[in-house]
């Protein structure tokens, strides 16, 4: 019998393997207990309240809902620009200034990107107490971070050779930064930038779960009182935000607008960059802020973290990640296999809409009317919201690439599922094990959201540090969460890289 | 007396690709039309590198208006152009978008953010665009939709607009049609004009036809200059030792 060889469609396939332990530990852990309330859950989907009242409240909360998300969206792609530049090489080498500058910058960049946004909300929360900048200033840094490495990856692209022939020309040094960068950089605003106002949407939803405002808390509100009905008018609100907001920005095109449009675009970009720089600092030293005396506490703590089990929740994370990452991976290829027709995938396009609309802590609320609490279930909770993320992916490119081969082989004889596998998803296995490797990044750090609800990990001893101000102890969780983001980023980076 | 704009003195580069100059001394004066003549990989690229300053040569001296390179202030770098080989335009902008950038020598920021934003004036750009030959339909196109002959004109006014002193050629003549090529080099070696051409010109190129408007010849092979001569001196034995 011949080896096994792994290539990037082999392991995607292969990832499905982490399903074993999954399935055997939520089968002994079902039980049928929440069934009644699970159909009145579906149910309500077809049948959501609409009464003056509710559409109010709905429209209320979706405005706060979109001012957050829009002024942290448009914040962090700002600043994420900004900061993109100044950690690409590119910069140093037009400015001839010490690369080391760009290495400390990147270092405290991960740092920022690596603590998930709903630490940082409840963090925050922690030390000004409940506020609606809060929501603002949690999504801004992690996404700022995130938003320049992927800016700055997009400007390392670019052709040494096109930086010369600039170069070349001899120009002032900012004209040819300039120069050089501005494609770039609208590309990625085009491809990534939009696209992260629906991410903020989202992640505006999760922290108003945990008290921030806007709709999640409205959602959250309607998860305890189990009322459904109104539950859904919020989610379908939510998913009806998503769709217009994404809409609406993608028929604003920067290149087609007159001369006069441009020049107050760019003078009300230049405002809120200022303005927002200006709302940091006064945020950072309102005077209003709820001392955290107990911060002091950590300069004179005997550390006493080895009286709880640190060691057990650092690995609990590393599991559920590794669990998470194999359903993400696995779930969406070999779904389109098994149901390849037109009207599987309208199923798959409308259940992993539905998977990213709601958030995972509510997502994880729902799988508990069949189970109990365990590492497996918060696993497949976070695994199918990514999964429904990456699937969106594949299904975008197996859309958009070349079908010639899948004819050529559906020609042979070939059964659909076969010419698919291999005259379809063979060209994409690379570039989608690509994405699922950054996707997996993410996952590490939205292993906070599910431990912070109460079910496992990291997250679970951060909320009850937190609750108890128990600053020296958030402190070592935050580095250990760090550690483990950047740990996981370098894997993936080298991942990355040999797929390339 | 002839002035000396740029000169070589014992420039030998190594790199690891291999491609090689040893040992090269060179002297270029004004108002002299140079066409560099080699095989693929006789080293004519590289030494064009050098000689607008993209590549430090591993030993030897390069000066520009007798002034070491390390030495020479932006204006003075800018006395160069280059029409690369690959071309090396900017893909995501438009023809005449890339033709300005050959202005960022000369104007400030702004014009460099307003080129970008597309709402600086492409006035002279059009007029180079003109005389390099190239339809008014293809002046705001981008990149990416234009033909490898219309790219390889636009490269050339790119480079015609900087209104340098020396102009380095790299093979310029890829890609285009006889008819045009014969506009082209006329352009850049007997300009009739009213835009303003480098007076001096380096131009590296294959077809031995194209070489009556030259002064001067130099071959290489092996990354060594084998003759340097007035074309009048030329003859079909200094071709068979390079060719």
């Amino acid at each position: 019998m011949n080896k096994l060889k792994l290539n990037p469609s082999s392991i995607t396939f292969l990832a499905i393997l982490v399903c074993l332990p999954l399935a055997y530990e939520l089968f002994i852990n079902f039980h049928i207990g929440g069934i009644e309330l699970f159909k009145e859950f579906v149910i309500s989907a077809f049948n959501p309240k609409i009464n003056n009242e509710i559409i109010f409240t709905l429209v209320k909360r979706l405005n706060e809902t979109f001012l957050i998300a829009f002024s942290s969206w448009l914040i962090s792609i700002i600043f994420g620009i900004f900061f993109g530049i100044l950690s690409s090489e590119i910069f140093y080498k037009i400015l001839n200034l010490p690369i080391f500058l760009r290495s400390f910058l990147n270092l405290f960049l991960t740092f920022i990107r690596s603590i998930h946004e709903l630490i940082w909300g409840l963090i925050l929360m922690q030390i000004y107490g409940i506020n609606f900048s809060i929501g603002i200033i949690a999504i801004c840094l992690p996404f700022i971070a995130i938003n320049a490495k992927v800016f700055s990856e997009q400007i390392e692209n670019i052709n040494h050779k096109t930086i010369e022939s600039i170069k070349q020309i001899n120009g002032t040094k900012s004209s040819t930064l300039l120069t050089l960068v501005w494609a770039p950089i609208l590309k990625t605003y085009k491809n990534y930038g939009l696209y992260r106002l629906e991410c903020a949407i989202r992640s505006t939803a999760v922290l108003g779960l945990f008290g921030v405002g806007g709709i999640g808390t409205s959602i959250f509100l309607c998860f305890q009182t189990l009322n459904f009905r109104e539950l859904w008018t919020y989610l379908w609100g939510l998913a009806f935000l998503i769709i217009i907001s994404k809409e609406l920005l993608k028929k604003f095109n920067l290149s087609k607008t007159s001369e006069k449009f441009l020049t107050y675009f760019i003078i009300a970009l230049f405002c809120i960059s200022l303005f927002s720089l200006y709302f940091f600092v006064y945020f950072i030293f309102n005077k209003n802020a709820i001392p955290f005396n107990s911060i002091n506490n950590f300069l004179i703590s005997n550390f006493s973290l080895i009286s709880y089990d640190f060691l057990k929740l650092l690995l609990e994370t590393i599991v559920l990640c590794l669990l998470s990452t194999g359903i993400t991976i696995s779930f969406p290829p070999i779904c389109i296999l098994i149901f390849n027709n037109k009207i599987g995938i309208k199923i798959i396009r409308s259940i992993s809409f539905l998977f990213r609309l709601i958030p995972p802590p509510v997502l994880i609320l729902i799988l508990l009317m069949f189970n109990d609490p365990s590492i497996s279930l918060a696993a497949i909770t976070l695994g199918l919201h990514n999964a429904a993320i990456t699937s969106k992916l594949l299904l975008v490119n197996l859309h958009n690439q070349d079908n010639k081969q899948y004819i050529a082989m559906k020609s042979l004889g070939v059964s659909k599922r076969s010419s698919w596998l291999l005259g379809s998803f063979v060209k994409q296995a690379n570039s989608y094990l690509a994405y699922c490797a950054y996707r997996s990044d993410i996952i590490i750090r939205e292993t906070a959201i599910l431990g912070v609800i109460g079910s496992v990990g990291l997250g679970w001893q951060l909320q009850e540090s937190l609750s108890s101000f128990a600053w020296e102890e958030v402190i070592i969780i935050l580095f250990a969460y760090s550690s483990i983001a950047i740990i996981g980023e370098l894997i993936n980076g080298k991942i990355k890289s040999n797929l390339a | 007396m002839i002035n000396t704009l740029l000169e070589l003195k014992e420039v030998s580069y190594v790199n690891k690709n291999n491609f090689t100059l040893k040992n090269i001394s060179l002297k270029i004066k004004s108002g002299e039309k140079i066409a560099l003549l080699g095989k693929s990989g006789a080293g004519k690229t590289t030494l064009i590198s050098i000689l607008n300053g993209t590549i430090k040569p591993n030993k030897g001296k390069v000066k520009l208006f007798n002034t070491e390179f390390d030495k020479l202030n932006l204006y003075q770098k800018s006395k160069i152009s280059t029409i690369w080989q690959d071309l090396r335009l900017i893909e995501d902008l438009s023809a005449e978008q890339n033709v300005n950038c050959g202005l960022l020598g000369k104007r400030s920021f702004l014009f460099a953010f307003k080129n970008l934003l597309n709402i600086s004036s492409f006035k002279k750009a059009h007029q180079y665009m003109k005389v390099c030959n190239l339809q008014k339909s293809i002046f705001s196109k981008n990149i990416r939709k234009i033909s490898g002959g219309q790219k390889q004109r636009v490269a050339i006014a790119r480079s015609l607009i900087q209104e340098s002193d020396i102009l380095l050629a790299d093979e310029p003549f890829n890609n285009l049609d006889p008819k045009i090529t014969l506009n082209i080099k006329n352009l850049l070696l007997i300009n009739k004009n009213k835009i303003k051409v480098p007076n001096t010109t380096l131009v590296s190129l294959h077809r031995l036809d194209l070489l009556n408007d030259f002064n001067r010849i130099i071959g290489m092979k092996y990354g060594e200059i084998l003759f340097d001569l007035e074309k009048t001196k030329l003859k079909k034995s200094h071709l068979n030792m390079i060719y």
